[in-house]
């Protein structure tokens, strides 16, 4: 699937006008101006030249960052650690995985048993070659006795057996056809085999350290020979801490830095105007906001009400003016258009007060008091999008009280502790994950309360189903039941914004991160 | 007067004792103590005992209240909670930081203002008064961050003179230091020269009234040299409580700044600290908060002192 027909596909569901798909292909187009071989990841008919200093002006890091992968949290350190290390898999600009340090797998029936090659002839910047002993210990960090937040998503691996120097097999404890796109997780960086001294990064990456100030700047230089042919192509990266978006978007306009991630929805629209700035936009797979209600909980133990509460909320209204447009509707589930299994042919729920009215009166609850909690802790629009939630649902007759609470102690005190309030989720590298954390009977994140037997079983079987067509219809199904019978009203999801100068090459959207899955610094290149 | 000079310096010492107890027990009323906020929602009732006692937390308030001030007075922090560096080898570049901007800023501010201020009381209402009392007091109307963003956007990115980054860098020499903080040393100026500006008129003028200021008219002099010579030494100390006011500011009062202009001063540490619950760093920043704070006030009431003859002999 091309990143085109991707697009197609959002905007086939998402109702947005043509103006912005437009928008969208050029995007696309600007990003890859030397071909669609940018976009499937092979070697591009151009070379990248290679040169120049690239400075990114970043925000999502600060002083206490390190250089240990098991304490990573956020974007900066992802950024600087995809330039010094490699991962084991990697997933490319169309959401695929494909082989990174582990260069190819298989899998038998059943999808417990995996075997991955190691990539031969790599180097670490200590001169070791890379074997499949590195890998072991490299995942071994976030297993056991360990803080990791990887910790959790690896908890399947049974056994890790080495075959031979480059091979090795997998034993999962149930079946997980994804579990490539597990291994791509970015705590998931390789070092050599009994490596500890973090301060002094030793890893596979296009560049070495130079300078590592966290909270200030963190500057690598480029190694040479690197095994990636047409990347790391920069002799210099800067990466600097930017925390105040006003500062990074002035820095952009003035020439300082030549990239900058997270720009501000609000005035976004002003700096497509500059002609020395390429915006590059990655349309719905930032954050997932919504509203849940807990099914559990009277009333919203009443599927028609639930119904009105989801055709009651006016997502275009709230993506135009709370977000600028700079957001794509939700499907009240939080999957993406970007995932390879999200359900095209299930129509975008749109405002309709008639079917909201409709379901309200059929629930006859109209005594019933409704009462969201939302707070700037939540997200810091949280507040506004429950406020144009309120009057859109007044003109389908529900009544909405909103009480508004503190941001401090929110995902303590309120998050799945009230039965009605505002969330948001984050993205998670495969359906499978969604599914079962958010939406499982029994998953201690299941915030709707929501269980369904038939969904329960469809996600258990579709895990270890290795065959494609099949393994579609039940996640089409999964999505299906979430939309309609689901506690959660998914109303819009955020897009990242980044921010170019126009000399640099191999800005694409990506769907896993902004700044091209964080990996400018490897992928990009000077005109 | 040694005795004066040396009560002052006492009760600073006593004043920043005060504040020590303070931040500490702020600390410790704070929910959740340190443990809990590093094992989050790792934090079983095991692992807090033992985390706790690895850090010594199960022991009696006072005793590491004690322990904590004396590593203080001695430069010793601890260690961070959440990267595990030694906190006096984080913050000590920071505040140098600090201090780099602030005296930037203050040697802009001081002599512009306390300049302005006697020309706007020798002018008094006149054109020349009027307009300095305007322009200052325009700029401290306003958010800290307007100023900045102003600044930014016409010596920046309307004109490119000056950089809207203001980081500096070890290898950085003093010349480009300067350069790279001009528009932030700028902004400081705007945000504190109002307030010393018209305390130093006020103050000058006040004394103006005076009847020996009388008798130097009669004798015959000029306006210019009447405030100079004779109304201006009488007037100091409370320009110089001021400006040590607005030194402090400068010190402790930047943190927006240092946000907009991205500087790695402490108050950015700080505020990083305080996002992360890293407590010791956030008690460490506090205390030397404080000591730059209090120094410079117990400095300007010695400097009073010793320049108003009055004060030397406490009557």
């Amino acid at each position: 699937m091309t990143e085109l027909d991707k697009l197609q596909a959002i905007y086939a569901n998402g109702g947005m006008s043509r103006r912005d798909f437009l928008a969208g292909i050029a995007a696309i187009g600007a990003g890859a101006s030397s071909g669609a071989a940018l976009l499937s990841g092979q070697a591009l008919a151009e070379t990248p030249k290679k040169g120049g200093t690239l400075r990114i002006g970043m925000e999502g890091g600060g002083p206490s960052d390190s250089l240990d992968p098991r304490t990573y949290a956020d974007s900066i350190p992802i950024a600087y650690s995809l330039a010094l290390m490699n991962g084991l898999v990697e997933i490319n600009n169309a959401g695929k995985a494909e082989g990174e340090l582990l260069e190819s797998w298989e899998t038998k029936p059943g999808a417990t048993e995996w075997i991955f090659n190691v990539r031969k002839g790599v180097k670490f910047s200590n001169g070791k070659t890379l074997d499949a002993d590195d890998i072991i210990y490299s995942i071994g960090l976030h297993t056991g006795e360990t803080k990791s937040p990887a910790k959790g998503i690896l908890a399947q691996i049974k056994e890790i057996k080495k075959l031979s120097p480059n091979q090795l097999q997998f034993t999962l404890s149930d079946g997980n056809a994804d579990f490539p796109y597990v291994l791509s997780d970015y705590h998931l960086m390789v070092v050599p085999n009994g490596f500890t001294e973090w301060s002094k990064p030793v890893g596979t990456g296009g560049y070495s350290l130079e300078t590592f100030e966290p909270g200030v700047r963190v500057v690598l230089k480029r190694k040479g020979d690197y095994w990636k042919k047409d990347r790391a192509n920069f002799d210099t990266v800067e990466i600097r801490y930017i925390t105040d978006k006003t500062a990074r978007t002035s820095a952009l306009q003035s020439g300082q830095i030549d990239a900058a991630n997270r720009l501000d929805a609000r005035t976004v629209k002003l700096l497509m105007k500059d002609p020395k700035l390429n915006i590059v936009r990655t349309e719905g797979t930032g954050n997932r906001y919504c509203f849940v209600a807990r099914v559990t909980d009277s009333p919203y133990d009443n599927k028609d009400l639930r119904l009105a509460l989801k055709y009651g909320i006016d997502r275009k209204k709230i993506i135009d003016q709370v977000f600028t447009g700079f957001a794509t509707p939700g499907n009240d589930h939080t999957l993406d258009a970007f995932y390879p299994y999200y359900n095209k042919t299930m129509p975008q729920r749109a405002y309709d007060p008639e079917k909201a009215a409709f379901h309200f009166k059929k629930a006859g609850l109209s005594n019933a008091k409704l009462e969201l909690q939302t707070s700037e802790g939540a997200w810091d629009s949280a507040v506004d999008c429950a406020q144009i939630y309120q009057e859109s649902l007044k003109k389908a007759g529900i009544s909405l009280d909103i009480k508004k609470v503190a941001a401090d102690g929110y995902w303590d005190n309120v998050w799945l502790k009230v039965p009605f309030c505002a969330v948001y989720w984050g993205r998670r590298p495969t359906v499978d994950l969604v599914l079962s954390q958010v939406y499982k009977s029994g998953s201690s994140w299941n915030d709707s309360n929501w269980s369904n037997a038939e969904f329960d079983k469809l996600v258990v079987a579709a895990r270890g189903e290795l065959d494609d067509k099949k393994r579609r219809e039940m996640y089409f199904r999964c999505q299906e039941l979430i939309s309609e019978d689901g506690g959660m009203i998914c109303f819009a999801i955020s897009d990242y914004l980044d921010g170019y100068s126009k000399k640099v090459m191999g800005a694409a959207p990506h769907a896993r991160y902004d700044l091209n899955d964080q990996r400018i610094a490897e992928k990009g290149w000077f005109a | 007067m040694l005795r004066i000079i040396a009560t002052r310096a006492v009760l600073g010492v006593l004043t920043l004792l005060a504040v020590s107890v303070l931040i500490f027990a702020a600390t410790e009323i704070l929910p959740g103590d340190v443990a809990s906020a590093v094992l989050g929602q790792g934090a079983t009732p095991d692992a807090l005992k033992v985390f706790r006692h690895e850090l010594g937390l199960d022991r009696p308030a006072y005793v590491r209240y004690f322990e904590w001030l004396s590593g203080a007075v001695r430069g010793d922090f601890g260690v961070a909670l959440t990267n595990g560096r030694i906190i006096i080898d984080e913050v000590r570049p920071r505040f140098i930081n600090t201090l780099f901007l602030a005296g930037y800023a203050a040697i802009i501010a001081v002599p512009l203002s306390v300049g302005l201020g006697i020309v706007a009381a020798i002018n008094e209402g006149k054109f020349v008064d009027k307009l300095a009392n305007i322009l200052t007091l325009m700029t401290i109307s306003v958010p800290e961050f307007f100023i900045a963003y102003l600044l930014i956007l016409f010596f920046a990115v309307d004109n490119e003179w000056f950089p809207s980054l203001s980081t500096v860098f070890p290898e950085m020499g003093l010349g480009e230091r300067f350069y790279v903080t001009t528009l932030p040393a700028l902004a400081l100026t705007m945000l504190v020269a109002a307030h010393m500006l018209r305390m130093t008129r006020t103050s000058v003028l006040s004394v103006m009234s005076q009847p020996y200021i009388e008798m130097a008219f009669l004798k015959g002099l000029s306006r210019s040299r009447v405030i100079l010579k004779h109304a201006l030494p009488n007037a100091a100390a409370p320009i110089i409580s001021v400006v040590a006011l607005n030194l402090a500011y400068l010190i402790v009062g930047v943190v927006v700044i240092e946000v907009v202009f991205v500087y790695p001063g402490i108050g950015q540490l700080m505020v990083d600290a305080v996002s992360k619950r890293d407590l010791p760093v956030v008690q460490a920043c506090g205390l030397i908060f404080a000591g730059a704070f209090v120094g410079l006030n117990t400095l300007a009431d010695i400097l009073a002192i010793l320049v108003n003859p009055r004060l030397r002999k406490p009557r």
